[in-house]
């Protein structure tokens, strides 16, 4: 038996439901189709509401990367408003989505990613007793010193948000709450505490030397901290030629502020640096089980096939830039800002790149909050005036731990008239296209080797969660 | 059926010592409102009781109850709710995959049949067959009912599983709905919020496995000991309410002062939850504390109430400094209504739900 088919899923350890179908050839994969079997609707519900709600319903999306929703929203209004955010609004916005960021990118690493080292398939390599120690589900000594650090970590969001998840205190033109002198000191001391917590068991270094690497053969002589070992699992199992995605890269710039975003927005293709322009976005729905034809995000509608018909076979859209395909998330948005790691990983485009990549960036993360929370003035303002239109469209477009996020919301008398939303895993687990181009994920799936007795094949795994889906977001 | 090891032995395992095992006990007495001389209590049931497993299952939600149950205050508590229930299932968190998971499911099933719990996050989408929310190849209601006909009782965690929430909202387009509406046989304990607090979640779940019974429950199935009170009469803030002294504009002068939010729709009287006194991310704050009115997440259709920062009555503003009997009376006003709101919708669902409402106080 050469050639079967192969149904992955229920996937756990990734938020939410996701199923893959796979056609398998002489021990690979030949065809991968990615399936996001839950939806509920959302873009449905905010029509006709006030367009204030988006801020409290569209974080219930996800209860991982709430900020991220509200963030979006709250941009979205702003642009259809014309609301400024105040510098250090725009300050402790930044602070608020940053900490989201960082602790996304730790439970992926410790929670989500690393625990399929610790299975038995890898009993006799070298690592595996560490692994197993450090990573075991719910048990491994590193997961739960980072599932510590992390819940420590939002005792910054409870001071400057009042509560996480779905924290509510980001509004159009400012936050909701004007921290204290106190506030700041207890926000830099968690910050401390959490740069402990990194540099203890994450890199076993000083931060600023991981963030600092600037080529893969620096990155491959990492060798402390669960950081290298990460490195050792990954230079033995070839994880740097596993599951390579598009090799383009999207990024609208993360965290804004009065002077800029902190990280460079484009897109990155063959070597170069092009500008992002939000005009390029199609959502195909070809193969999705939805209803209309392909639209810009402004346009678009949602209106779901019941009858479940073929082609389709997943509830997600298909996002395409300029028509093709392209790669989000903490890679993508390393590579855009031109770090130089980021770069010398870009053409790798891997299992190893996407990991690297995301632990450059809780490097990165970390050094930024430290810089903004020093910044914070407690005497400033941090909300302005802001009156919501009578008619008025706007895009909110931010940068979530798993990539680009777009809003695009369009008020008519008063009400919302129309809400798309493109998270990043729906620009990574998207279906094939109306040209039959298949999504990223279902692209880096092509090639992954399986073993013949695997019903759930672990390089399969690797794959898919190094992407770090989130597949609430993705149909929402 | 296999012997089912202790609390104790499950803990103990997992490396806690027998002191920090103690303040656990004394941790949980006071969490739970019981005196000292409850502790030996708690001590002595953990000692011998076999541990209660727990089957952990997500619907149409968004993971934020995990989210926050993970983060609950007392790293101990955590470990040792973790440990005690050892999520036999629970597909976020869970080390197997695929169909290694759906094999876990049913061998926890089997092997613990009539005594385990199971946990619902997130509610069954129930147009089309289900097919809005697919788990292992079937429609989730379907995992849900399997799941639940050998369950000895089941906890709705959260605003999705408990009345719906955000994806319940106009048009429904999947008609969610939530898990007391599918499953009609078994006693539902409801642990509303968008998510519940951390504590909140550990709190009920010990309080489960140490007396072997449900907490005492309101009328609308929520334990009586985290929403017997409304936001409004814990609230920091309440002493400017008191003295209508409001907030009028985001991060006005009011604003920075730190004054009541009622003005800008805060939903906290008329909204039971324990926000005010357990707050948030480890004690360390609540909306209300960042300078945002209260939405009123664990009340039954939070999400279809209008705008947000719509006040929730026309009360007019009191005078700087009103007596204290009128706004009093104007206060009972408030609650009154809302109770008689609770009081109407218990009596529509209580002709269907006699059955579980019933032996929701007594044992299991």
């Amino acid at each position: 038996m050469s050639e079967r088919q192969l149904l992955v899923g229920p996937f756990n350890r990734v938020e939410g439901d996701l199923e893959i179908r796979l056609d398998v050839a002489e021990g690979r994969v030949a065809a991968a189709w990615a399936n996001s079997p839950l939806f509920r609707g959302f873009e449905m519900m905010l029509t006709g509401r006030d367009p204030r709600d988006a801020l409290t319903i569209t974080p219930r999306i996800c209860g991982i990367c709430s900020i991220s929703q509200s963030a979006a929203a709250a941009f979205a209004l702003a642009e259809a408003s014309g609301a400024e955010m105040p510098e250090q609004g725009a300050l402790a916005a930044a602070i608020l989505h940053g900490v989201e960021n960082l602790a996304d990118h730790l439970t992926h690493f410790a929670l989500f990613f690393m625990p399929d080292f610790a299975r038995p398939v890898y009993a006799g390599r070298a690592w595996h007793g560490r692994a197993v120690e450090a990573f075991t589900a719910q048990e491994g000594s590193v997961a739960r010193a980072l599932l510590e650090a992390r819940a420590r970590l939002f005792h910054i969001v409870g001071l400057l948000g009042g509560k996480w998840p779905h924290t509510l205190a980001i509004q159009p033109a400012g936050v909701t709450r004007t921290p204290d002198a106190r506030d700041k000191v207890k926000i830099q001391t968690a910050l401390r505490a959490h740069r402990r917590a990194l540099e203890t068991v994450l890199f076993g270094a000083r931060l600023e030397e991981f963030a600092a690497l600037d080529s893969v053969a620096g990155l491959e002589a990492w060798g402390t901290g669960a950081a290298g070992l990460f490195g050792e699992i990954a230079a033995d199992l070839g994880l740097a030629t596993l599951g390579r995605g598009p090799g383009r890269y999207l990024s609208c710039g993360a965290y804004p502020m009065p002077e800029g975003r902190a990280t460079r927005a484009g897109v990155w293709e063959a070597g170069a640096l092009r500008a992002f322009d939000p005009a390029e976005v199609v959502e195909d729905l070809s193969h999705a089980w939805m209803l209309g034809g392909a639209a810009h995000p402004a346009e678009g509608v949602t209106a779901p096939d019941e009858d479940m018909r073929e082609p389709g076979y997943s509830w997600c859209k298909a996002p395409r830039l300029a028509g093709g395909t392209v790669e989000v998330g903490a890679l993508a948005r390393q590579v855009v800002d031109g770090h130089p790691l980021a770069l010398a990983l870009a053409d790798e485009a891997g299992v190893r790149a996407r990991i690297a990549g995301r632990l450059l960036e809780i490097a990165r993360t970390q050094l930024w909050l430290e810089d903004w929370a020093a910044r914070l003035d407690p005497a400033a303002r941090f909300m302005g005036d802001w009156d919501l239109p009578k008619d008025g469209a706007g895009a909110g477009l931010v940068e979530a731990a798993r990539g680009t996020l777009g809003h695009w919301l369009r008020i008519e008398r008063g009400r919302i008239a129309g809400y798309q939303i493109v998270a990043p895993t729906t620009w990574n687990f998207s279906p094939r296209d109306a040209e039959g181009v298949p999504g990223p994920v279902e692209a880096a799936l092509v090639g992954c080797p399986v073993v013949e007795a695997e019903e759930t094949p672990v390089a399969v795994q690797h794959v898919v969660r190094s992407f770090d889906p989130c597949m609430v977001c993705t149909v929402h | 059926m296999s012997r089912i090891e202790t609390f104790y032995e499950v803990m103990r395992s997992q490396g806690i010592t027998r002191r920090s095992f103690m303040k656990y006990c004394s941790l949980t007495a006071a969490a739970l409102g019981l005196g000292p001389a409850f502790v030996p209590k708690i001590a002595q049931a953990m000692e011998t009781k076999p541990r209660t497993p727990v089957i952990w299952v997500h619907g149409l939600e968004c993971t934020c109850c995990s989210e926050s149950f993970i983060r609950s205050a007392h790293p101990l508590a955590k470990d040792v709710v973790l440990s005690m229930i050892s999520l036999d299932y629970d597909d976020t968190l869970m080390a197997a995959a695929g169909h290694q998971a759906e094999a876990a499911l049913e061998d926890t099933i089997e092997k613990y049949r009539g005594n385990y719990i199971l946990a619902v996050e997130g509610n069954p989408p129930l147009n089309e067959d289900g097919m809005f929310c697919i788990v292992g190849g079937k429609p989730f209601v379907e995992q849900l009912r399997h799941a639940a006909k050998d369950a000895k009782a089941i906890i709705s965690w959260g605003a999705c599983a408990s009345y719906g929430c955000v994806q319940a909202a106009k048009p429904n387009p999947t008609r969610a709905t939530p898990v007391h509406k599918v499953i009609t046989d078994k006693p539902i304990i409801k642990v509303p919020g968008c998510p519940p607090i951390a504590e909140v979640m550990t709190g009920v779940i010990t309080y489960m496995l140490t007396f072997d019974r449900l907490p005492e429950l309101d009328r609308q199935g929520r334990p009586k000991m985290f929403y017997s009170q409304r936001i409004h009469d814990k609230c920091y803030r309440r002493p400017h309410f008191d003295a209508g002294q409001f907030v009028e504009a985001w991060d006005d002068e009011n604003a920075k002062k730190g004054y009541c939010l009622y003005k800008m729709g805060c939903k906290g009287p008329t909204t039971y939850n324990a926000c005010s006194t357990v707050r948030w991310n480890e004690g360390v704050s609540f909306p209300i504390q960042s300078g945002h009115g209260c939405i009123g997440c664990s009340e039954d259709g939070f999400w279809d109430q209008g705008s947000f920062y719509d006040r929730v009555t026309d009360l007019t503003q009191f005078g700087v400094e009103a007596n204290a009997d009128q706004v009093g009376m104007a206060a009972a006003g408030v609650v009154g209504g809302g109770i008689a709101l609770h009081a109407a919708v218990s009596a529509l669902k209580s002709a269907q739900k006699k059955t579980q409402d019933k032996p929701a106080s007594e044992e299991v």
